[in-house]
């Protein structure tokens, strides 16, 4: 055979298949006259050789035989057979579907939230965890880091990402900008290495200020990513050269669009970050977020060598020089031909030799360790945030699944038992069970894709429902999940195999009926045995589902209701938060804290304001500062923990917030800049670090730079403890209130934006244009940004924790009402199955209570056996959520016992009426009945 | 396969028919009928073929890509499909009749073998 007609032969038999499928009537149409031509030259050839016109038509007729099997068999030659079989099928199930709406709408609407459900939760997890960085080849970044024992790490100051990992170490992904250069320059391992880092700041573009995510970026940024400009240019290696030079600014997509409106003439306009002036020369690609984070989009990038002028470090050295502050990103592309394993190596020792040469590493300390991560997602600061709770969503949405599958195979077995007479009969009528398996399977897939389809619409409506249940409302967030074809495909896929979980009991039952039995009786008794038993089953599956899914809710609710519920440490009612965040150019070193002394006073005179206090910190917020603690005497030493959390604040800031002071004094009008420095220590930190000596009078010093090298500079002279407060909580609710000590702002050389703690008995909307106002008339160039209360702060806090609440409570929710509409179905076929039985048991004097007992014992006994088996997959279960839990063990006995307690009333409500029904029997219909 | 008795006819004659088909049409356009009557005046009425699996036949060929099918005008003014051999159904013509030869061959020899030994 030659290639071409092998070719011919190969795409021969799809082509005709697609072509008689598509033209069908045609086909059917071209069948009919092809055999009349037949009959019709035939007749033609007998009347030519004498027989009787009539006679003839009925002999060729004869000759050719019954058309309509001709037909069928050139049908099967096409390969039209299993297709028009499927057809029937599907026509059948639709009509069987139809018959009893009920039951396909509780079925449909059932798998349609499970599958929705899924498809929710599926395109939220796989955007978060799975989406990679718009740039070429992603998959070869690499993300430097490095890992170090915590306390004994050479490394002291990072400004950036920094985490426990288990076994007593920490990693980072925070540079110093000469161990970045360095690497750069004795780098042989990987493609050029470039770094990063993402500031806040204020933008003002034509008069307007705006907060900004801007990426400052070295100048081979764009080039080693690979990505181009839509417009302009992207930022260069030379206008990265000189430290202080290179005024220009690369915009994202997003701002293009917000600001600019696309606008082409964004070219060559000027705006100003933190006061200083720069030229727009590009705007980045649609879809590029930056280096650091798929998510979160960077607003604009400009070079790292204007940091000294966007971010001026007052009175300290460069950080273009410093080597003991940590806080550049930097990546690299893995080569070819390169491998991890000795990439890592090499750098490893590279960085070893640059640490010991350039920092001071003291007796004791460690190396840092080079880590090389996949950077195809960024820094992936999601998978630390979102990796659990997400694995933990999914396993519950799973669950939901499974249950709702295990609650229509069942509605499909007790419709089976009605429809085991069809079966036989139409086994007996030849039916092959082949054929029967697929007919029943093509009715749950029928049923399965009705979910899908619904499915599909409350994924497309809900996937932004989580990120919506997760933002706040004083923080710009433009993360939208979108709905792309691999969640279609996911949900196709899920949808067929439900479709396949649920049918095929069903499907399998519906052929092991027996010929005989079917058509002359019902055979109670036997269907019984093994369709009840397999129902049953199921119930029971169902029942140890919903306790694990009711379980988990709880302990995720207690959760919740313990965490809101934690001593604060101070009343966050009626108190107000709003930041300043003075360009440092125009308030440098000195006039900052003026400024904040004006305004302290301005918004102390608005009326409707009880007291107010500037912080650095706002508790519950997320952010946290720490500096060394050393009390007099006490030298760094390398192998002891002398950090300590601290805040700057007012001279009110105490009684604004209502921090009791046990001890001592709480600061004052006479805490000037001129007087004596003074502290105030909280309880905990007086336990931890005086160890039953009165700390008051006692004298410690700190490190002029707090740990995050945001700017601010505290005093060198000792400073004397006045007084004690209570203990409060800090970076978030769930961590316990740290040790902490209080310096007064007024007696530091300078600090950076502060956050006003405002107490006011007026609610927020009254209040703020006046305090709008107040700053306008300090400064017009200055805005009160992020206005919130403290109370809105402690829900965004637990806003995680909320969501998860809701969401496993809705699962919850879901698969009770499931798991009831399961009881209810088993406990209402075996009633309507055995009303003979129950008939003769009253006949013979039972009293109706006792069939209803004897029916609520039966579902009773029924729910027991599941509750005990989800009660110990919970028990197994639970421990791994340990970690997501607070104020409660995984063994929870209140959970444990109102979920036990909130099964059983469901299992006997979802029964009261089929054992009611049981009571109400008629002996004499009941016997009459069969 | 285990079937029935007049399957197994049946399946003899299936292979032979496509055959017969095949050499019928390959010596110009055919419809339907006129393939009937063409094998018919071939073997000098000796072969009767089963009109009802003709059609059959006629499609799986068709299907399989050996024969193509195209409407038109008939002796007596009637449409009609015509049937043409493609090139990959002379090859297979080609490749089965000489299968079919081979196999003749094989079963005469074997068959007179037997004779002039028993």
């Amino acid at each position: 055979m030659s290639l071409r007609s092998l070719a011919i032969s190969v795409l021969a038999r799809p082509c005709s298949w697609f072509r008689a499928v598509l033209q069908r009537n045609r086909l059917e149409a071209e069948m009919e006259a092809e055999l009349a031509h037949h009959v019709e030259s035939l007749t033609a050839d007998l009347i030519r050789a004498g027989q009787l016109p009539a006679q003839a038509a009925r002999n060729a007729r004869i000759s050719l035989g019954a058309a309509m099997v001709h037909k069928e068999e050139m049908r099967a030659s096409l390969g039209l057979r299993w297709w028009d079989e499927l057809w029937a099928d599907l026509r059948y199930g639709v009509r069987i579907l139809r018959k009893s709406p009920g039951f396909t709408f509780i079925a449909a609407t059932s798998l349609a939230l499970a599958i929705g459900a899924n498809t929710t939760i599926f395109s939220v997890a796989k955007q978060l965890l799975y989406e990679r960085l718009d740039v070429p080849n992603a998959a070869n970044l690499r993300l430097l880091a490095w890992t170090g024992t915590r306390d004994h790490v050479a490394v002291h100051h990072v400004w950036g990402d920094w985490d426990r990992l288990p076994g007593g170490r920490v990693t980072s992904t925070a540079f110093s900008y000469p161990a970045f250069q360095q690497l750069r320059a004795q780098n042989q391992v990987l493609d050029d290495l470039f770094a990063f880092k993402r500031m806040t700041m204020i933008a003002t573009i034509r008069e307007d200020g705006q907060t900004v995510r801007a990426e400052m970026v070295s100048g081979n940024y764009f080039g080693a990513l690979g990505v181009l400009p839509q417009l302009g240019r992207v930022i260069e290696p030379v206008d990265d050269a000189v430290p202080g030079q290179g005024a220009v600014a690369v915009i994202g997509d997003g701002m293009w669009e917000r600001v600019f409106a696309r606008s082409p003439a964004v070219l060559g306009q000027t705006l100003k970050l933190n006061d200083i002036p720069f030229t727009i020369v590009g705007v980045a690609p649609k879809g590029f977020s930056g280096a650091r984070d798929v998510q979160i989009a960077d607003d604009l990038f400009i070079p790292l060598s204007m940091q000294p002028l966007v971010f001026p470090r007052s009175g300290s050295a460069s950080l273009f020089v410093d080597s003991t502050r940590w806080w550049v990103n930097v990546m690299g592309r893995a080569r070819a031909a390169g491998n991890d394993t000795t990439a890592r190596a090499a750098l490893d020792s590279q960085l070893a030799a640059i640490v010991r040469s350039t920092m001071p590493v003291r007796k004791g300390e460690d190396l840092p360790r080079i880590d090389l991560r996949d950077g195809s997602r960024g820094i992936f600061e999601e998978q630390k945030q979102y990796a659990r709770p997400m694995a933990v969503l999914t396993t519950l949405v799973g669950l939901v699944l499974l249950l709702a599958c295990a609650n229509i195979a069942n509605l499909m077995l007790a419709r089976g038992a009605q429809r085991e007479r069809e079966m036989s009969v139409r086994l007996a009528l030849g039916a092959g069970r082949v054929r029967i398996l697929r007919q029943m399977l093509v009715e749950s897939l029928l049923l399965a894709a009705l979910g899908g389809a619904g499915g599909v619409v409350i994924g497309y409506f809900g996937r932004n429902a989580i990120p919506k249940m997760t933002e706040n409302a004083w923080e710009r967030t433009d993360f939208h999940i979108h709905f792309d074809w691999k969640v279609f495909t996911f949900t196709a896929g899920i949808t067929i195999l439900t479709g396949l979980l649920f049918g095929l009991a069903p499907a399998w039952a519906a052929t092991r009926a027996e010929l005989n039995h079917g058509p002359n009786e019902m055979s109670l008794a036997a269907t019984r045995r093994r369709k009840g038993a397999g129902g049953k089953l199921l119930v029971g599956i169902q029942i140890a589902l919903s306790t694990l899914l009711v379980i988990g809710a709880g302990l995720f609710l207690r959760t919740l209701v313990s965490l809101s519920s934690v001593e604060i440490g101070f009343k966050p009612d009626h108190l107000l938060l709003g930041e300043i965040d003075p360009p440092r150019n125009r308030y440098p070193a000195g006039k900052d804290i003026a400024l904040n002394q004006r305004l302290e006073q301005a918004f102390a005179a608005v009326p409707g304001v009880e007291s107010v206090s500037p912080a650095m910190d706002a508790y519950v917020s997320g952010n946290l500062d720490a500096t060394d603690f050393l009390s007099e005497g006490e030298k760094l030493g390398a192998l002891k923990h002398q950090e300590e959390d601290y805040n700057l604040v007012g001279n009110q800031f105490f009684s604004t917030l209502k921090i009791p002071i046990l001890a001592g004094r709480a600061f004052g009008p006479q805490d000037t800049a001129n007087s004596p420095r003074v502290a105030v220590i909280n309880e905990s930190l007086a336990r931890t670090r005086f160890h039953g000596q009165n700390p008051i009078g006692k004298r410690f010093v700190t490190d002029p730079h707090d740990a995050d090298g945001s700017g601010v500079l505290l005093g060198r002279n000792s400073i004397e403890i006045v007084g004690i407060c209570g203990d409060t909580r800090y970076v978030d609710m769930r961590s316990e209130p740290p040790p902490q000590f209080f310096l007064p702002y007024v007696q530091q050389p300078s600090v950076s934006g502060m956050i006003y703690e405002i107490r006011t008995a007026m609610e927020a909307e009254a209040i703020v244009p006046g305090l709008r106002e107040v700053v306008r008339q300090v400064d017009p160039d200055l805005a009160l940004l992020h206005i919130r209360t403290q109370n809105q702060q402690v829900t965004a806090d637990l806003q995680q924790e909320s969501t998860f609440v809701t969401l496993t409570s809705g699962f919850g929710l879901l698969a009770l009402l499931l798991a009831s509409v399961g009881i209810y179905g088993i406990m209402a076929y075996s009633v309507a199955i055995r009303r003979n039985e129950i008939g003769i048991r009253l006949a013979l004097g039972a009293q109706p209570g006792q069939v209803r007992s004897m029916i609520l014992r039966e579902s009773t006994a029924l729910a027991g056996v599941g509750i005990v088996a989800g009660l110990t997959a919970a028990l197994a279960l639970t421990r791994l959520v340990k970690s997501m839990l607070y104020g409660i063990q995984p063994y929870d006995p209140v959970t444990l016992t109102v979920g036990v307690f909130t099964l059983l009333a469901v299992a006997l409500a979802a029964s009261w009426i089929p054992a009611r029904r049981a009571a109400a029997v008629q002996p004499m219909d009941a016997l009459r009945h069969d | 396969m285990a079937q029935e008795k007049p399957d197994k006819q049946l399946g003899l004659l299936q292979g032979t028919l496509d055959l017969l088909i095949l050499k019928a049409v390959s010596l110009g356009p055919l419809h339907g009928y006129g393939v009937l009557l063409r094998i018919q005046q071939i073997s000098s009425d000796e072969l009767v073929i089963q009109q009802g699996s003709l059609y059959p036949a006629l499609y799986r060929l068709e299907h399989q890509g050996a024969i193509v099918s195209e409407w038109g005008e008939s002796d007596n003014n009637r449409r009609a499909k015509y049937y043409k051999l493609t090139r990959a159904g002379r090859d297979r013509l080609g490749s089965e009749t000489k299968k079919w030869n081979r196999m003749a061959g094989v079963i005469g020899a074997i068959l007179s073998a037997t004779t002039e030994e028993a």
